[in-house]
């Protein structure tokens, strides 16, 4: 899932789409992508998140 | 398409709390990434039609659209659109119509500029998505609370960059959003940071500036490691539970990286204030968090790769800090509020099994050597913070003020360890004796002990007994 390709870079399996618009995407999603394309894998990882939601990280004390 | 990436360098940066511009900026593409992909996902399911005024909308000014998508309740709302449809609700019911008006209402900004260093930061009052943060909000602001946060919002600023530089450079690459939120009776200043939210905080009204601009530091941090963890997974079993030094709840493995990560930060802040001007409370906070970061962090196992390196980073900035003088009578108290958290943590969240209390009453009243009984953790059934009588009575000897010495946690504080133990040994407080004494035994099985005894044992021999 995650992993050093090399020891000087650490490569994310979530996909960069920071550069495509939202018609873009929302065009692209008619299709389903391949489990085993990257794509596919980085939405598997979303959407488990959401089925496995962290807790919100509340209760600091900020005041002594 | 290409990944999201970091070098190992901005990883190790990261880990060490000082991230770069670039490295900053890299994550917030990152969180734009996962916004434009939740709402592919929504898109999937409902079809294009309910995202055709967005796609006017940036056809018309891409910029400004980016800009509300990148917005963190936006993420907030994707994330709770696609559960409840992924969970079988029908579009009618999720809400789309929020994506037919991607304008932001007029809002508050508090800013704030010192030294050359500005910063302008939305104050969230109205939005109803604000609850999604994880704590009840305030109701709109007044203009005399306004101006209250406004005051504490320029004064911790000044704190900030003057003590803080570094880091209050990367709060205006991360913070994006304040949410004032109820005060919780429990605490004296709360806030909170969901994954969901990049970049969002949610705050109680702060009590001074001091405790805003340790908010800050804390929760910014818990949102720049929710969107490290977005990229690469850093614990194989994040749900698993255990002690952490800052909650008297157990806390999931993940729980335990945030408190660490988070901090971090704050005890550098109290490091600098500390050589700024030798404030004892200060001193105190940093002598007792340089620790529980440094015992957290090291306590954290079966880390990933990136999880190895990251914790790696945060152990190398923490631990020249162990060794730095700090008074011995604020160490003593620091390193006494760690100890005590530790014991009243085991006292509070395991739990003896009646057949074992019994095993040990027998082998106490027949003379034998205690048998080898353990404790076994039992699940909170709710978020419970740091609440402790001692450590209260600390702060307040550090703040100047009155301490009775006549109870044992006053004898306690003020340093008559003599007169501490007669009382804890009186009230069977074990914590309290663990606390004087150093005596390692576990307190959760003296009081298990000592319950099956119906009080008939010394509280002090039966603790000497089990250590």
């Amino acid at each position: 899932m995650n992993g050093a390709e090399e020891t000087t870079e650490w490569r994310s399996a979530m996909i960069d789409v920071s550069e495509l618009s939202l018609a873009e995407l929302v065009e692209a999603a008619r299709d389903t992508p391949a489990a085993d394309t990257a794509l596919g894998h980085c939405l598997r990882r979303l959407t488990g998140e959401l089925d496995h939601p962290g807790e919100p990280i509340a209760g600091f004390n900020s005041a002594l | 398409m290409r990944p999201h990436r970091l070098t190992d360098a901005a990883l190790t940066e990261l880990g060490a709390g000082r991230p770069s511009p670039e490295t900053l900026a890299e994550l917030r593409r990152s969180q734009l990434s996962r916004h434009l992909l939740l709402l592919r996902e929504i898109a999937a399911i409902t079809g294009p039609g309910p995202f055709r005024a967005l796609t006017e909308a940036e056809r018309a000014d891409p910029a400004a659209t980016r800009r509300w998508i990148a917005r963190p309740l936006v993420g907030v709302w994707a994330t709770r659109c696609l559960t409840a449809l992924r969970g079988g609700a029908s579009p009618e019911d999720v809400g789309l119509d929020y994506l037919a008006q991607p304008t932001d209402h007029e809002q508050t900004v508090l800013r704030a500029e010192h030294d050359g260093l500005a910063v302008a930061v939305p104050l969230e009052d109205k939005d109803p998505l604000r609850a999604g943060l994880g704590l009840p909000p305030a109701p709109p602001l007044g203009a005399a609370a306004t101006r209250r946060w406004q005051e504490a919002f320029t004064e911790a600023w000044r704190l900030l960059v003057t003590l803080a530089r570094p880091d209050a450079e990367a709060l205006t690459g991360i913070l994006t959003c304040i949410v004032p939120v109820l005060p919780d009776p429990a605490a004296r200043g709360i806030s909170a940071t969901s994954a969901d939210a990049f970049g969002a905080v949610a705050i109680s009204e702060p009590a001074d500036a001091d405790a805003l601009a340790a908010g800050l530091l804390h929760e910014t941090q818990h949102s720049l490691l929710n969107a490290v963890l977005y990229l690469f997974d850093m614990l194989e079993h994040p749900a698993e539970r255990g002690w952490s030094p800052w909650r008297d709840d157990p806390r999931p493995a993940s729980g335990i990286l945030h408190g660490a990560y988070a901090y971090l930060t704050v005890t550098r802040f109290r490091r600098a204030q500390l050589r700024w001007g030798g404030d004892p409370l200060a001193a105190f906070e940093f002598a007792r968090w340089r620790s529980a970061v440094a015992v957290a962090a090291a306590g954290l196992h079966d880390l990933t790769p990136a999880g190895a390196r990251f914790v790696g980073a945060l152990l190398d900035e923490v631990r020249p800090w162990l060794d730095e003088p700090v008074d011995p009578a604020i160490r003593r108290l620091a390193e006494g509020a760690n100890t005590d958290h530790l014991l009243r943590w085991q006292l509070r969240n395991r739990t003896v099994a009646p057949a074992d209390a019994a095993a040990l009453a027998e082998a106490w009243r027949s003379g034998a050597q205690p048998p080898p009984v353990r404790s076994r953790l039992v699940p909170a059934p709710r978020r419970a913070l740091e609440a402790s009588a001692r450590l209260d009575l600390a702060h307040r000897l550090l703040r100047h003020e009155t301490v009775d010495g006549a109870s044992g946690d006053g004898a306690y504080v003020l340093g008559d360890e003599r007169a501490a133990l007669r009382a804890y040994r009186e009230m069977a407080d074990f914590c309290g004796l663990a606390l004087v004494t150093g005596l390692t035994a576990a307190p959760e099985l003296a009081a298990a002990t000592h319950t099956a005894l119906a009080g008939e044992a010394d509280p002090l021999e039966l603790l000497r007994w089990l250590a």
